[in-house]
């Protein structure tokens, strides 16, 4: 089987395609993906159009009124939008083709615009497997390639065999390190270019572990997404099956003629309502989405593998890797755990939804110790755990109280003149202290540190996140100082990297200017190459 | 042998190499062609918002609602009090942008009250672009724009370059050796 896979990929192209040579599949010539591929374009096509309900929503509104005079059509209309559905699938599937040839992948899709992508291997930096729960049964998976860099060119073969995408990929990977490599190194990958170098598996998420993450980490945006065409008609429904249930909603807001307590006792009970599926809810997300969580190392690159329906697969370069951030909710804080998250560069992937996990490696709910394991063994001269912060001016604290007292303070002087409602003061007292304690803690949380290598930022508010980054990776910096910050010799500096930006606010200005000079210096003269 | 030696010997202290700063940039200015014509474009812009305002307050066609004819007042004049204070402040922010080419990397200043300096280094430079609307085009100044990594967010971008400057620094930037090793 590898043996055959090396054959398709290495051997020179064969010119233009024949026909579908369905008895042999020979991956040189155009070819079909698996018929397997029909469920995806139905569900592509059914999330499409409810992704633009918006826009069709005044039609289907004049259209069901029209309907509803004559309830005969009904039928026809469901027909015809099944048969809709299914010819624009079948249409799809008929001109999805792709062809392997001269280490390139072409791929031909599109029923009214056409799209044609040739995508040789050694561009292609990322190679993605996602298995979606209707593809598993039949050993089927979806494999997505990247390319870096700012041109929007992506490509993804909609239904391969699993083991074939397994090979391709190794391939993929291997054409790349190819043209990476130095001499001295290459022989034995020139003879053998896919000796998939053992995996080593470096962290494991359990049950527990998932739990915890569930409750400390709102995954409950794996619903929402799901449920967002439907949100209307769910909290419409909630309240009838709450009357049916004998809950009067609306007597349970009478406070009319209730004490101090019962308030307090119905608010605490309706919190805890509230919070108490939601958590319920995050938790299933958070095992939905990392369940049976591996994590593995072969030769430079990270593989992360999860899911409990749709089994995904991230690949990741060392080289890829931008920043790694150690983030710590307030829960997280109080239990321990941590969230650590690998990141890439994110320019390829804006289209994705905020939901989606793709191009990070998160490692959810890990201890401390497993997660300086993890860091240690990524950046191995990192010092997050041992370096020092520095706080940053004190002036920004100031800044920030004026900034958020005021509109308070006004807001009581207003009160006070007008003399009426007296009783809010002690409600807008307790809110200025709580947001002024917010503003401490974010902050004392605030804190940055450098190394020959590194660069530490630390922030937060209740929680606590330290950003880690190689200088080297940095694409463009920032100084910031207004005048008054000019008076006080102090600035603010931004590092932007391909994952995202970083800013360090209100530091002194000789610190600063000497971050700045001292990556921009790292940058140039290293010459090193950020992916 | 051994006066051979001595002769050749010498021990200065190596320095550092010195990093070069931020700070000791020498900035150029942009067109000055700029400043006259951005100054130009917002009061004309101005204008031509307060006058379709106008015309629809004051049209005799159609009877507006008197509240709705408020509204537009109120509108009206908070446009023209940010037009204002926007014209103001390009009058006097324009002049102080300024950028500086290095060996190795790229430097734009600007901002009036908080002053910020963007640097990218050229071989993190992913694309570029000269951007020329119509305005632009008839005064004869372009924006250069660079593309790296760090996303659209990031664009590194100089406005008001003489059209001929423009061409050569994007010139200087495509042909620069970091480019072509690393692109």
């Amino acid at each position: 089987m590898d043996n055959n896979a090396d054959e398709v990929v290495t051997s020179e192209a064969q010119g233009s395609a024949d026909t579908e040579g369905k008895g042999k599949e020979n991956p040189q010539n155009w070819q079909r993906i698996s018929p397997i591929a029909l469920i995806y374009f139905v569900l592509m096509f059914i999330k499409n159009m409810f992704g633009n309900v918006i826009y069709i929503a005044p039609a289907i509104l004049i259209g069901s009124n029209k309907v509803n005079e004559n309830p005969g059509l009904w039928l026809p209309i469901l027909y015809g939008f099944l048969a809709l559905i299914a010819l624009s699938a079948l249409l799809s599937f008929y001109f999805f083709q792709y062809r392997l040839s001269n280490q390139q992948i072409e791929i031909r899709s599109g029923v009214f615009s056409k799209k044609y992508i040739n995508l040789p291997f050694s561009r292609i930096q990322n190679v993605e497997l996602t298995e979606p729960f209707y593809y598993r049964p039949f050993g089927y998976a979806c494999m997505q390639l990247d390319t870096a860099g700012s041109i929007k060119q992506e490509a993804k073969v909609v239904a391969i065999k699993k083991q074939f995408a397994e090979q391709l990929k190794h391939q993929i990977l291997a054409a790349h390190e190819q043209t990476l490599a130095t001499p001295q190194q290459d022989q034995s990958a020139q003879q053998e270019p896919a000796p998939a170098p053992k995996e080593v598996i470096l962290d494991r998420r359990n049950l527990d572990d998932l739990v915890i993450h569930g409750i400390t980490n709102n995954r409950m945006w794996i619903f929402v997404a799901g449920l967002a065409p439907f949100i209307d008609q769910i909290s419409s429904e909630l309240g009838r099956w709450l009357l049916i249930i004998g809950f009067n909603v609306e007597q349970y807001f009478e406070f009319e003629g209730k004490s101090g307590w019962q308030i307090a006792t119905t608010s605490l009970s309706l919190v805890l309502m509230i919070m108490i599926p939601i958590t319920i809810l995050s938790i299933i997300g958070s095992i939905i989405a990392f369940h049976d969580f591996k994590l593995s190392k072969s030769g430079d690159r990270y593989i992360r593998r999860s899911g409990l329906f749709t089994r995904n697969e991230v690949t990741m370069r060392l080289s890829r890797l931008q920043m790694i951030v150690r983030q710590q909710d307030w829960l997280d804080v109080l239990l321990g755990r941590i969230n650590l998250r690998f990141e890439q560069s994110n320019a390829n992937f804006s289209q994705t939804q905020p939901g989606q996990l793709t191009n990070k490696i998160v490692v959810p709910s890990v201890t401390r110790t497993e997660c300086q394991h993890l860091i240690d063994d990524a950046y191995p001269q990192n010092q997050l755990a041992t370096c020092q912060f520095k706080r940053v001016s004190r002036r920004l604290l100031f800044r920030n109280l004026a900034l958020c007292l005021t509109p308070l303070i006004v807001l009581a002087a207003v009160i006070m003149i007008k003399q009426q409602g007296n009783e809010l003061l002690p409600y807008i007292v307790g809110f200025a202290l709580f947001i002024s304690l917010l503003v401490v803690m974010r902050y004392r949380r605030w804190g940055y540190c450098i190394d020959d290598n590194f660069i530490y930022v630390r922030k937060g508010c209740l929680g606590i996140d330290y950003y880690c980054f190689p200088i080297y990776k940095v694409q463009q910096t920032s100084y910031k100082q207004s005048w008054f910050l000019k008076r006080k010799h102090l600035c603010s500096i931004q590092f932007v990297l391909a994952s995202g930006a970083i800013d360090i606010p209100y530091l002194p200005e000789k610190i600063g200017l000497d971050l700045v000079n001292e990556s921009l210096f790292q940058v140039e003269s290293s010459k090193r190459n950020w992916m | 042998m051994n006066t051979n030696v001595e002769n050749e010997f010498s021990n200065q202290q190596i320095l550092q190499p010195q990093i070069p700063s931020l700070s000791a940039i020498e900035f150029e200015p942009l067109s000055p062609l700029y400043a006259r014509t951005h100054r130009l474009v917002v009061l004309v812009r101005a204008f031509i918002i307060l006058l379709l305002l106008m015309v629809v307050i004051y049209q005799p066609f159609v009877e507006l609602p008197s509240q709705l004819n408020i509204a537009l007042s109120i509108i009206a004049a908070i446009l023209t009090t940010l037009n204002l204070v926007n014209y103001v402040y390009v009058y006097f922010a324009d002049p102080k942008k300024q950028y500086a080419l290095r060996e190795q990397d790229i430097n734009y200043q600007s901002g009036l009250i908080f002053r910020k300096t963007v640097s990218q280094p050229i071989l993190r430079i992913q694309h570029v672009e000269l951007k020329r609307g119509p305005i632009d085009r008839k005064v004869g100044l372009a924006n250069l724009q660079v593309f790296s990594a760090g996303g659209a967010m990031h664009t590194f971008a100089i406005p008001g370059l003489d059209y001929e400057h423009a061409e050569y620094l994007r010139q200087y930037l495509l042909n620069h050796r970091d480019l072509n090793q690393h692109g």
